[in-house]
């Protein structure tokens, strides 16, 4: 499955300041594997420790929360819309 | 329409407020957190529309950096070494004299909040760290008042609204904060005026739909924009009541009000300066202070501060014992600069 990844500004400094990668998986854990793999640095962002994110990083698939949904073994099809976002502090 | 009510008139000429809407508005009381960037614009908005009273808490003094998106202060209350909640205060008595606004010039933590939001319909997010976040939080979930959280940085900018019981909490969306460089500070990242005003502007509408008692109009989602990117994203949380664990509003363990989480002395975001929080209630006598610190040179003081300089650093002294140090980001150094010139 071929898929659209929104990179958080914060994180774009591993994706060469691309705001948006394609990235290919079965599910949003394998899609983020991939996106680790083209972009060495940006998993250690992610997550925590292998498949356990980050408690301040939320992935939003279509809009939606994967917790409500399977998590990180949510399947995702062609087309799909992975958006990362850090929860933002200032203000 | 009742003469007093002619200022208001457009507003009430919109079908969702009415006449009974800008009654119930003129009756609510808010407290808002936080008088910078989000805060200025949410004053400035609840103020026009006819709040009844509108206490507002800062820590924080003006500086010149603050002039590009903290939309009600000016040079004048820069030179003028003025707080911002007392500043605020000002312009908005002269923007709308029926409202009763109270400035309140300190640090929001476990043990005062209570008392700063017990009275209030509605507690408003204009703070700019996640700490207070969760502290706001805790007490809202326990009182069972609204809130409506709104964050910012660089470009980009999120706001969501929380009604105990009725919708996610922040701790259900936001399990954690970002730990300190992970994701960017204003001082790191920047922040972009118009962001603030937008995301402000969220919230204040927000506002005036729970204080009209339209809670059906609630915004449910969380909202996210990147001006810059023009990014716009609406965020289905709803499902995630009851769906997570939450510490807060599932099992009702409030650790940031009950000072098990949380600090009095931080950095502060995006100044190079850290806050050192007296813990022991006090007030500080300046005119003494200013005598005994003369000898490292200008120390100047009015009635809601006190500014010296020692080693290369700004002290800015409140009268709570409360100072922000500035030149530093380092905690510990911040620590030992107040313990050698204002003491234990």
């Amino acid at each position: 499955m071929a898929i659209k990844i929104n990179v958080p500004t914060p994180m774009r400094q591993h994706t060469g300041g691309k705001a948006e990668v394609a990235a290919t998986g079965a599910t949003v854990r394998a899609a983020l594997d991939d996106l680790g793999r083209q972009f060495p640095g940006i998993a250690d962002r992610l997550f925590e420790k292998p498949g356990q994110l980050r408690r301040f990083v939320n992935v939003y698939l279509n809009d939606e929360d994967i917790r409500y949904l399977e998590n990180l073994n949510t399947a995702v099809k062609d087309g799909d819309e992975l958006a990362i976002i850090p929860a933002v502090a200032g203000g | 329409m009742d003469p007093s009510l002619e200022r208001y008139s457009r507003q009430m000429r919109f079908y969702g407020v009415g006449e009974e809407g800008q009654r119930r508005l003129l009756h609510s009381h808010v407290t808002l957190c936080g008088c910078g960037a989000l805060g200025t614009v949410l004053a400035n908005s609840l103020v026009r529309a006819g709040v009844g009273h509108l206490r507002l808490v800062d820590r924080d003094f003006i500086e010149t950096s603050n002039l590009q998106r903290q939309v009600l202060f000016d040079e004048h209350d820069v030179a003028e070494n003025l707080p911002k909640a007392e500043a605020a205060a000002r312009k908005l008595g002269a923007i709308n004299s029926s409202v009763y606004v109270e400035p309140v010039v300190t640090d929001i933590d476990h043990t005062n909040i209570v008392e700063l939001v017990k009275d209030a319909d509605l507690i408003l997010d204009g703070t700019d760290n996640f700490e207070i976040r969760y502290l706001i939080n805790d007490t809202a979930v326990k009182l069972n008042k609204p809130w409506v959280y709104g964050g910012c940085l660089g470009s980009h900018g999120q706001t969501m609204t929380i009604l105990p019981g009725q919708t996610p909490c922040l701790r259900c969306v936001f399990e954690a904060a970002p730990a300190p460089g992970e994701a960017g500070t204003c001082e790191t990242a920047g922040v972009l005026g118009p962001i603030v005003n937008l995301i402000a502007s969220l919230q204040a509408i927000e506002a005036i739909k729970i204080l009209t008692g339209r809670l059906d109009q609630v915004n449910r989602d969380l909202l996210y924009f990147d001006v810059w990117d023009n990014v716009q994203k609406r965020i289905r949380i709803a499902p995630l009541l009851g769906k997570v664990d939450c510490p807060c509003c599932r099992r009702r363990r409030f650790e940031w009000l009950e000072g098990e989480q949380g600090s009095h002395t931080t950095s502060l975001c995006g100044r190079n300066a850290v806050q050192v929080a007296h813990r022991a209630a006090t007030t500080l006598d300046f005119e003494r202070m200013a005598e005994q610190l003369e000898a490292l040179g200008d120390v100047s003081y009015n009635r809601f501060l006190l500014r010296f300089q020692a080693e290369g650093h700004e002290f800015t002294v409140f009268p709570d014992g409360r100072a922000i140090i500035k030149g530093t980001n380092d905690v510990d150094k911040a620590r030992t600069l107040y313990a050698r010139y204002i003491g234990h």
